[in-house]
């Protein structure tokens, strides 16, 4: 049994105008599992790339058992003994699963049929990958007939047939429910009891005692520290990810009122959420704070109707109803902003124009006729409202930036007039200005009495931004805060212990 | 749009001309219609330049339609089996209300009300069964181009049905102010898609749709429904092109419509309308049934061989699709 082993030393990563790794300094060893933390934008992907061989290191050094190492390509990691499992799913759903893990390498006959696929010894090849990570399957069957956790699976033992001394998880529970995750951390451990290096990339900061020997922490481009698990109670952790964070405060006129425009009466959705209950005050910037999986979008996605909740209901005007429909939800005065903004809030091909228009043609059209210019008299107001940069009102959405695309989103919502707005991770991969912008114009919505509820995987966004936030954990609401009683680091606390 | 002042000398004539691009299409058309104008005998006439129009009416109605479909993200096969469907139903209830003793000038316009209303509810089973048991439109199409075709078979028993009088005809051969009666419904019915698809918040749901589904449903756009207009759309023009061609052969015939589903789709997509949906104009379909129409026309005019035209027909439709997806691949 080797004991593998992935070190760097001062490693340094620069991009044009940022520093996104600045004398990172980590060691893995072998027979561990590794949990990789850190906030969005602490330089974690920026490391795993250049573990996988997609980004080189400005300067510093990468051993691999010791010996040092330079990592030119992908192919490179790989041959190098470096497997990388991405969020991102990259299997064929109509092959088989013994097809899937040899994907491009199929092994061959022999002789004059050296051009045809040897089936057998696919078979018996994958038949050994899943026997050495202890995992039963069955090998014919298709991938696209298998839930996302066994997929999951069939993506590890991708990797493992290249036999790797190190192997990179990123966010693999991200698509899991919670119940699933456990079958993968028996695997994870698993695999390093055979001496692999595993380096577990999560935000699921709840998971770290489940799976993990070390945890690492990255900020700002720095590592932080590497401690055992043992000392990785939820305080130490926060502080480590948000220790030294100044925390900026919303504008001090911001008024939230007591009279509730809407009241969430028992919400619940098999294996999402249940018993959600919550009342949302006129004018007030309500946030739900919680892990990654603990229910927050798909709670959202049901208030507003996009997937139908199996029980509760939603009392608006005194009226108990249950969302069905975004159209329904939609003429009642909500409105949603997706978490993913560019499949599910814009048709992207479409003008800019026409993507503001969307949601409230049927207020912008006379007997459902309309004409470019009534439109274009409706937009730039908002435009400049919205202060979106764009060149053009008319051309492609999709040659905006993601700050501008997220803020015509907002602009068509606005168009509907709504009294209360869903903000679905509105600031995911926007740049700081724009987040700045985000937070203001809900900040101008509170103060003409429009409710928003802000989900955020950012928590100290929500400490700047919010009235009040929920705790959301295991798929309920588990308590309630005061951003002006509460620093991010005991509110990270709150949302990961048990 | 069409000149950009900043760009001088040869080097940068492809960029000068870069903004030109999306008229490619009609550039094309005015230079063969220019080629045919001085080579083929007869083309620049107004008798067969008129002929030429009344020859793509009966298709290019349908094209507007399946514009709106292709747009819409789907498709729609069944075209040329229900522009017979549609003849043969006219011409058996015109017939059978006559046998009744309804006088003609009654059993035609019920006749015809009914056939188009067949299609609309043809159409609209269609887009239902898209929207509520998720069945692709190419399948479901298909089934019907084969239903369509043996009902007309079944209706017809076989012979076309000739009760039509001698005015009838007037529908799909009489002149309006000296162009002809089809020609007419056919620009009539292309300014109401294009006012349909430009200026409506119906035709802007149908880009959305074809574009983004899911984003359009989040925006509060009721996808189904959508849908299943723009199906029962595409299926009552058809049934209008069905009832103008029984009134230009006199009669309802099994056999009318066969193929048109390639040549309605064909001009759709050469006039630049996307296969993946969310993008295209009806101004585009114009311009392609009228270019098909012209091509077809002065190939017969110049004794080119039919077997020469579906060659030239087959490659034009691969140059358009190579044209439309170019920029895209830059990008």
């Amino acid at each position: 049994m080797r004991g593998h082993h992935l070190q760097t030393v001062n490693l340094r990563k620069e991009y044009p105008g940022t520093v996104a790794l600045d004398g990172v300094s980590v060691d893995f060893e072998g027979g561990m599992v590794h949990a990789l933390i850190g906030k969005n934008g602490a330089g974690k992907s920026t490391l795993v790339k250049i573990f996988a061989g997609s980004v080189q290191p400005t300067s510093g050094t990468l051993l691999i058992d010791g010996a040092p190492v330079e990592l030119r390509s992908p192919s490179d990691a790989f041959a190098k003994g470096i497997a990388t499992v991405y969020q991102e799913m990259s299997l064929v759903p109509e092959m088989t699963v013994a097809e899937n893990i040899f994907l491009g390498r199929w092994p061959r006959r022999k002789g004059l049929l050296r051009s045809m696929v040897n089936w057998r010894g696919i078979a018996d090849a994958a038949q050994q990958v899943l026997d050495g990570m202890h995992v039963s399957l069955d090998l014919r069957r298709n991938v696209g007939e298998l839930g996302m956790a066994q997929q999951q699976i069939v993506e590890i033992a991708k990797a493992m047939s290249f036999n790797p001394s190190v192997i990179m998880l990123d966010e693999p529970t991200s698509a899991l429910a919670r119940h699933e995750t456990e079958n993968l951390f028996a695997l994870i451990r698993q695999l390093a009891a055979k001496g692999v290096a595993v380096i577990h990339i999560t935000h699921r900061l709840q998971e770290l005692k489940q799976v993990a020997d070390t945890v690492t922490v990255l900020r700002d481009g720095h590592c932080i520290g590497s401690i055992g698990i043992d000392e990785a109670t939820p305080e130490t952790i926060a502080h480590m990810m948000f220790g030294g964070v100044t925390q900026a405060v919303r504008p001090a006129d911001l008024q939230a009122g007591t009279e509730p425009v809407m009241r969430v009466r028992r919400l619940g959705q098999p294996g999402k959420f249940h018993g959600v209950n919550f009342d949302l005050r006129k004018g007030e910037v309500l946030g739900i704070a919680g892990m990654l999986g603990s229910g927050r979008t798909e709670l959202l996605q049901a208030i507003f109707g996009v997937d139908p909740c199996a029980s509760g209901e939603i009392v608006l005007d005194g009226k108990a109803i249950r969302p069905t429909t975004p159209a329904g939800m939609k003429a009642l005065g909500l409105a949603f902003t997706p978490e993913n903004r560019k499949e599910h809030g814009l048709v992207q091909e479409l003008s800019t124009r026409a993507n503001v228009c969307l949601a409230s043609l049927d207020r912008i059209t006379t007997a459902g006729f309309t004409t470019k210019a009534r439109e274009r008299a409706v937009v730039r107001p908002l435009m400049e409202r919205l202060a979106v940069k764009v060149p053009d009102i008319e051309h492609a959405v999709a040659s905006l930036s993601g700050g501008n695309q997220q803020k015509v989103v907002v602009a068509k919502w606005l168009n509907t007039e709504p009294r209360v707005i869903l903000f679905d991770e509105p600031t995911r991969g926007i740049d700081v200005q724009a987040k700045q912008q985000i937070f203001q114009i809900m900040w101008d919505l509170s103060r003409q009495g429009i409710s928003c509820v802000f989900v955020s995987s950012e928590l100290e966004e929500l400490v700047e931004v919010c009235h009040r936030i929920l705790i959301m954990k295991h798929g309920t609401i588990t308590g309630e805060v005061f951003p002006e009683s509460i620093s991010v680091e005991e509110l990270v606390v709150r949302c990961m212990d048990a | 749009m069409t000149e950009n002042p900043n760009a001088a000398g040869g080097a940068s004539l492809v960029s000068t001309l870069a903004p030109l691009r999306k008229y490619v299409l009609e550039f094309v058309l005015l230079g063969v219609c220019l080629f045919l104008a001085f080579r083929a005998p007869g083309f620049f006439t107004r008798d067969n330049l008129l002929n030429v129009l009344l020859n793509v009416s009966m298709q290019g109605v349908i094209a507007f339609g399946m514009t709106m479909v292709i747009i819409s993200g789907e498709i729609d096969l069944s075209v040329g089996s229900a522009v017979a469907f549609s003849g043969c139903i006219t011409a058996w209830l015109t017939g059978f209300l006559a046998a009744h003793g309804l006088p003609l000038f009654l059993a035609i316009p019920a006749a015809v009300l009914v056939s188009l209303a067949a299609g609309f509810g043809i159409g609209c089973v269609t887009g239902f069964l898209r929207t509520r048991f998720n069945v692709p439109t190419f399948i479901s199409t298909l089934a019907w181009m084969t239903v369509l075709k043996g009902a007309s078979e079944l209706i017809t028993n076989g012979f076309p049905l000739t009760p039509f009088p001698q005015w009838y005809s007037y529908l799909g051969s009489g002149y309006l102010f000296g162009i002809p009666f089809p020609a007419i419904i056919f620009l009539a019915v292309f300014c109401a898609i294009q006012v349909l698809m430009s200026f409506t918040a119906f035709g802007r749901s149908i880009y959305a749709v074809g574009g983004n589904a899911e984003a359009a449903r989040i925006s509060g756009i009721k996808v189904g429904q959508v849908k299943i207009l723009v199906m029962g759309t595409v299926a009552m023009l058809t049934a209008l092109s069905g009832v103008m061609q029984s009134a230009q052969i006199m009669s309802g015939s099994a056999t009318t419509g066969q193929g048109w589903e390639l040549d309605v789709i064909s001009a759709v997509i050469i006039g630049g309308t996307s296969l993946m949906g969310g993008a295209g104009t009806v101004w585009g379909t114009f311009i392609g049934v009228v270019f098909l129409g012209v091509l077809l026309n002065g190939m017969t005019l110049m004794n080119i061989s039919e077997y020469w035209q579906h060659v030239v027909r087959g490659a034009l439709i691969l140059a358009a699709v190579l044209i439309n997806l170019a920029p895209a691949q830059k990008k």
